[in-house]
């Protein structure tokens, strides 16, 4: 498992899915409801044991709301 | 880095030669990519006179130049090759999650020509290409194929397909390509061009980054219309109940005015497509019965059963295609209207709600949700097959189709049950079926009544569920497009949304106008209509989404995106001359193909010759051949012909080709 993992700011997410493609791993898929009236699926690290936490997905995010996070107790 | 590969791949299925081609960076800035890269292959690659099902015809999976960049809405793919059913240029867009896994692996396109000795699928990850065997997977339905595939291919990352269902493996000619569990590639005939190549999928697993030129900048451009996308809401207690109504005001509307395409993504962003379901009975543009009657025939004890509301109540959740904000698709649940035989689908568009609702007479909504899904499965163009049963019922009215060759069926208007039978029986082009299964004009060939006024199409093409009559500016589309009856490329409500006029130096400023005038051909209608032709060409070199498109050129920054993408600083003018190049090369594909573009014009019915004698559309008349010459003529084409002139080719630079 990686040191970071990527974390979505869902409010600001447009459920574009591009980070879900970006992702080399798949590990990434869209399976979140529940955040909006419009029952729009966001993103969710659904294999976080396969995240090498390279950061892709961030950086292909077209609106920049993912971070990469420090995962706690994980060198 | 540039946002495009540069690569292209090609295979000979009958050889098994496969390998990829530099193109060079002229080639892009002068055609972009997508459907422009693809007319550029196809114009120099299929020799005239090539069999559209034989191993001539090359077919083209191309994904978008801002494809994969973090721009948004620009995340779609096309199929292009030479058309089964108009025998010129032919086309089709779709959604889903194709496109950017073309450019995973490493390409802009891929073009495959030939024919397999066998049922065969392409492989594609970011190191390899390979045939492999598709035996067991075709005759399979397009849903249950693709689950296989993915699960045989398997590895780190999870494949994408694009695939044929039964239709298309039957070399239907009315069928498509189907990808993401039911979104279609569905115009044109593309899903027989497949068949006939024994290709029954593309499957691909790259895992290559898409650079661009300037990421901070196209994030910039996102965000803008991200936020925006945030904002565009109705409040709760607006429902779909007010459609009609609102449908009614548009349909009586004296006056035109520029409008705000913020609208069509508040309507996208809720409802999706189905929005337009009762709105375009009342106002006009919905056609009714086989494009005779109006909202007198279809009225509201059965247009109501269509309210989109109805249909948002069995929305699980909302879908997006790759890389979209503005999502106006969904999963629905259709267990109760498939009586348990499926469990979801889909969102049912409204162009199926049409053909299958009130083109066909027919108010149960859960036949159509159902048809719907048995269409995706089996790659059928919902469009067409729709159209086509709507014909086939006008037959039976008429007695072209006698209770004894409908196979027992009672074909009249809006028996549910009876149209789902005969969808089944198109699929398995079973009895009545097969003389469906081709489409409109081939049904009507077979059946001996070619130019009778209830064979409606345009140029042989089942037309999109807008009507000519209520737009004209839609009719002209509809005639002179490369790929007739596309109701995706332009019409005066697109125009009056897009604000083109506000970048584009000759793009004619819409102001309030008269409808009235819209029935007069104009130069001013005509240039309208070729700036909308080159915007659109523009869009689907880009990868870019209809919807998006219609948010308007200040919501949806596609030019400033361009530039971001690729550096090349180019003006919105120097880009529409680039939609032009594209159009007129589909143009001159279709010509070398030895198509009359005249041929392509609307049936009488559509311009409404004679003119209906009911509804919002009573007594309007377009005289679309003056408008198809002044369109013509606008471009620089041929005035009578449609040909591109001399004088044109030379300054696009397309005579050298
Ligand atoms: S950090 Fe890398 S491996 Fe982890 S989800 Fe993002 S793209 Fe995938
Ligand atoms: S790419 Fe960004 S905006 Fe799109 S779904 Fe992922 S996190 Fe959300
Ligand atoms: S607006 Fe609809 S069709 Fe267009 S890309 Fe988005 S989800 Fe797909």
């Amino acid at each position: 498992m990686a040191n970071k993992i990527p974390v979505v700011e869902y409010s600001l997410c447009a459920a574009c899915g591009v980070c879900v493609t970006a992702c080399p791993f798949s590990c990434l898929e869209l399976s979140k409801v529940g955040i909006d009236r419009y029952n729009k699926v966001y993103p969710v690290l659904a294999s976080p044991g396969t995240c090498t936490g390279c950061g892709i997905c961030a950086k292909a995010c077209p609106v920049e709301v993912i971070t990469m996070q420090v995962l706690a107790g994980v060198p | 880095m540039k946002a495009y590969t540069g690569k292209v791949l090609f295979v000979n299925l009958t050889t098994g030669d496969i390998h990829a081609e530099t193109i060079p960076d002229e080639v892009y800035e002068n055609y972009l990519s997508g459907v422009g890269l693809g007319a550029y292959i196809l114009y120099q690659r299929i020799p005239a006179g090539a069999d559209p099902l034989g191993p001539d015809n090359m077919l083209g999976f191309v994904s978008g130049l801002l494809t994969g960049t973090p721009s948004l809405v620009t995340g779609r793919w096309m199929a292009v090759f030479k058309s089964p059913i108009t025998g010129g240029w032919g086309d089709a867009n779709c959604g889903g999650t194709f496109s950017p896994a073309i450019k995973q692996c490493g390409y802009d396109a891929i073009f495959i020509n030939g024919v397999s000795p066998t049922p065969v699928y392409l492989f594609v990850d970011s190191n390899t290409a390979v045939l492999k065997d598709a035996t067991s997977v075709w005759d399979m339905d397009a849903d249950a194929a693709e689950k296989i595939l993915q699960q045989d291919n398997l590895n780190k990352k999870k494949p994408v397909v694009a695939l044929i269902g039964p239709a298309g493996v039957k070399r239907s000619l009315i069928s498509g390509i189907v990808n993401d569990g039911g979104r279609l590639a569905a115009r044109s005939g593309g899903g027989a061009v497949m068949g006939s190549k024994n290709l029954k999928a593309v499957v691909l697993a790259g895992v290559k980054p898409i650079g661009c030129h300037d990421p901070a900048a196209m994030k910039t451009l996102s965000k803008e219309l991200s936020q925006k996308m945030r904002k565009f809401n109705l409040p709760g207690f607006v429902k779909g109940g007010i459609f009609p109504l609102m449908g009614k005001m548009m349909g009586g509307m004296k006056r035109a005015l520029p409008m705000d395409g913020a609208m069509a993504g508040i309507l996208m962003k809720r409802w999706g497509t189905i929005s337009n379901n009762t709105l375009g009975i009342t106002s006009g543009d919905t056609p009714i019965k086989n494009w005779k009657g109006s909202v007198v025939d279809f009225n509201h004890s059965y247009y109501k059963h269509l309210n989109p509301e109805k249909i948002l109540k069995v929305e699980k959740q909302k879908y997006h295609c790759y890389g979209c904000a503005i999502g106006c698709g969904g999963i629905t649940d259709i267990a109760s209207a498939s009586s348990g035989e499926f469990t979801e689908s889909h969102k049912v568009e409204y162009e199926t709600c049409t053909t299958f609702g009130s083109l066909s007479m027919n108010k149960d909504l859960d036949s159509i949700l159902y048809i719907n899904e048995l269409l995706n499965r089996a790659g059928m163009d919902t469009i067409a097959a729709g159209s086509t049963v709507a014909f086939a019922l006008e037959c039976y009215e008429n007695g072209v189709i006698t209770p004894a060759m409908a196979d027992g069926l009672d074909l009249s208007w809006g028996n549910a049950q009876s149209i789902i039978a005969l969808v089944k029986k198109m699929i398995a082009r079973d009895g009545i079926g097969d003389v469906l299964a081709d489409g409109v004009k081939t049904a009507a060939a077979k059946l001996g009544v070619t130019g009778q006024p209830y064979v409606v199409t345009a140029g042989g093409v089942e037309p999109g569920m807008h009507d000519s009559r209520f737009d004209p500016l839609l009719a002209i589309h509809f005639s002179v497009d490369p790929t007739p009856g596309r109701h995706t490329i332009g019409s005066a409500q697109y125009y009056d949304m897009i604000h083109l006029w506000e970048k584009v130096s000759w793009a004619p400023p819409s102001g309030a106008y008269l409808k009235a005038d819209e029935y007069i051909p104009s130069d001013k209608l005509a240039v309208k209509s070729v700036a909308l032709s080159c915007y659109k060409e523009l869009v689907d070199g880009s990868g870019g989404c209809l919807f998006a498109m219609m948010l308007g050129v200040n919501h949806w920054k596609l030019f400033e995106w361009l530039n971001a993408a690729t550096g090349w600083q180019k003006t919105p003018d120097e880009y529409m001359e680039i939609g032009k190049r594209i159009q007129t090369l589909r143009q001159m594909f279709t010509i070398k193909h030895n198509v009359d573009p005249m041929s392509y014009k609307i049936s009488p019915r559509m311009a409404g010759v004679p003119p209906l004698t009911a509804g919002p559309n009573k007594g309007k008349t377009v005289p679309i051949e003056a408008m198809m010459k002044l369109h013509w003529k606008h471009f620089g084409w041929e005035e009578q012909t449609g040909e591109p002139t001399t004088a044109t080719k030379t300054q696009l630079g397309l005579d050298t080709l």
